[in-house]
């Protein structure tokens, strides 16, 4: 029983810290949270949409607009898709390539957040992104 | 003098430097977990907490990248102090000695004594492994570690990238990548720096009662000398 219990508690390690053992999760998790941004961007209210970004990138978004951030997301004309492309998860992490638009994510208590939204990529540079952090 | 003492002095510099490595190792995880969390803050992202900065690519990368230089050094002073000579270093053989030796200058096959190990005499395939047991370990131990390395530092390049709104890179591109080089020349660098420094240093300095120096009385010319 003890050689189960080290047996599988190495095995966690192990997956732990290869960061394989939840990866696919965390992709899955990613596309998710980029696919319900997306619809809250395709109603009238983007409230819910505004909870989804990180708070520096909504602080950020607040300042620049000099708007409250449903109204400032609203107007930041982000395109909106319905399937995602490819998620790459590094850590805590992530980018999100959708057929319209590629959006940078960071692991938060409460899941994953958006740090930058409507990016274009961009020669041996960051991406050029219409909303994003300061 | 009572058995645990007798263990401790006949094993304290394994136990010292264990002890030693297990510190610094703890005090980096210290420093680390801060100042991985100050880039997070700053970027108003959300800090680790200790445990899970100890299960980061970072982490992981930075504590790698010494350790294949460390395997590194040993493997290349076991294997390069075969052939290559220092005159007057404690730390060379005498000058007309380069090369594998002899199989009675090595205690091998039928020159072999009663308490040499039982390969030492065994002959064959297990003989010639046995007769390069250290250098083996310390090339595998490297070689495991830069891989090591490799992985977890593309893990921590991708991340750093990501934070940064730049693109993840493949883990053959990393290969060739300046972050990669850069982590791993300057350990090498500083490795080879402290090894050809010992070497000549020793010739002409000396530290009483170490076995790493030559006793203090000795010549600046004697070759393969050691105190202790």
């Amino acid at each position: 029983m003890r050689g189960v219990r080290t047996g599988a508690l190495a095995a966690a390690l192990l997956a732990a810290l290869s960061g394989c053992g939840s990866v696919q999760e965390r992709e899955d998790a990613a596309a998710d949270t980029v696919l319900r941004f997306q619809e809250n961007l395709r109603g009238p209210d983007t409230t819910r949409g505004c909870a989804q970004l990180a708070p520096g990138t909504r602080d950020e978004l607040e300042q620049t607009a000099e708007l409250p951030c449903p109204r400032a997301l609203s107007d930041a004309g982000l395109p909106t898709a319905v399937d995602v492309r490819a998620v790459d998860v590094y850590g805590r992490q992530a980018r999100v390539v959708t057929t319209r638009d590629t959006l940078f994510l960071s692991s938060f208590p409460g899941g994953w957040k958006i740090t930058a939204a409507g990016c274009t990529e961009r020669p041996e540079m960051p991406y050029q992104c219409l909303v994003k952090g300061g | 003098m009572k058995p645990i003492w007798r263990f401790l002095r006949g094993n304290g510099l394994t136990l010292a430097f264990g002890t030693g490595f297990v510190l610094a190792l703890a005090g980096q995880a210290i420093a680390g977990h801060a100042e991985f969390n100050n880039h997070l803050i700053a970027e108003q992202l959300h800090p680790v907490s200790f445990g899970g900065y100890l299960l980061t690519s970072d982490f992981a990368v930075d504590v790698t990248e010494n350790w294949q230089s460390e395997y590194l050094q040993f493997f290349l002073y076991i294997f390069g102090t075969v052939w290559l000579l220092q005159k007057g270093s404690p730390e060379s053989k005498e000058l007309d000695k380069a090369g594998l030796e002899t199989d009675e200058e090595q205690k091998l096959g039928r020159y072999a004594k009663h308490d040499s190990p039982r390969w030492a005499s065994a002959g064959g395939v297990r003989q010639a492994w046995y007769s390069r047991s250290l250098g083996i370990l310390m090339c595998t131990l490297f070689v495991l570690s830069w891989l090591a390395q490799s992985v977890t530092g593309v893990a921590a390049y991708n991340e750093e990238h990501l934070r940064e709104l730049q693109a993840p890179i493949s883990w053959l591109q990393y290969l060739g990548a300046a972050d990669f080089w850069n982590r791993t020349l300057q350990n090498w660098q500083s490795e080879l720096l402290a090894v050809g420094s010992m070497a000549i240093f020793s010739v002409y300095l000396r530290q009483r009662g170490s076995p790493e120096s030559k006793p203090v009385g000795s010549a600046h010319s004697s070759t393969g000398v050691e105190g202790g």
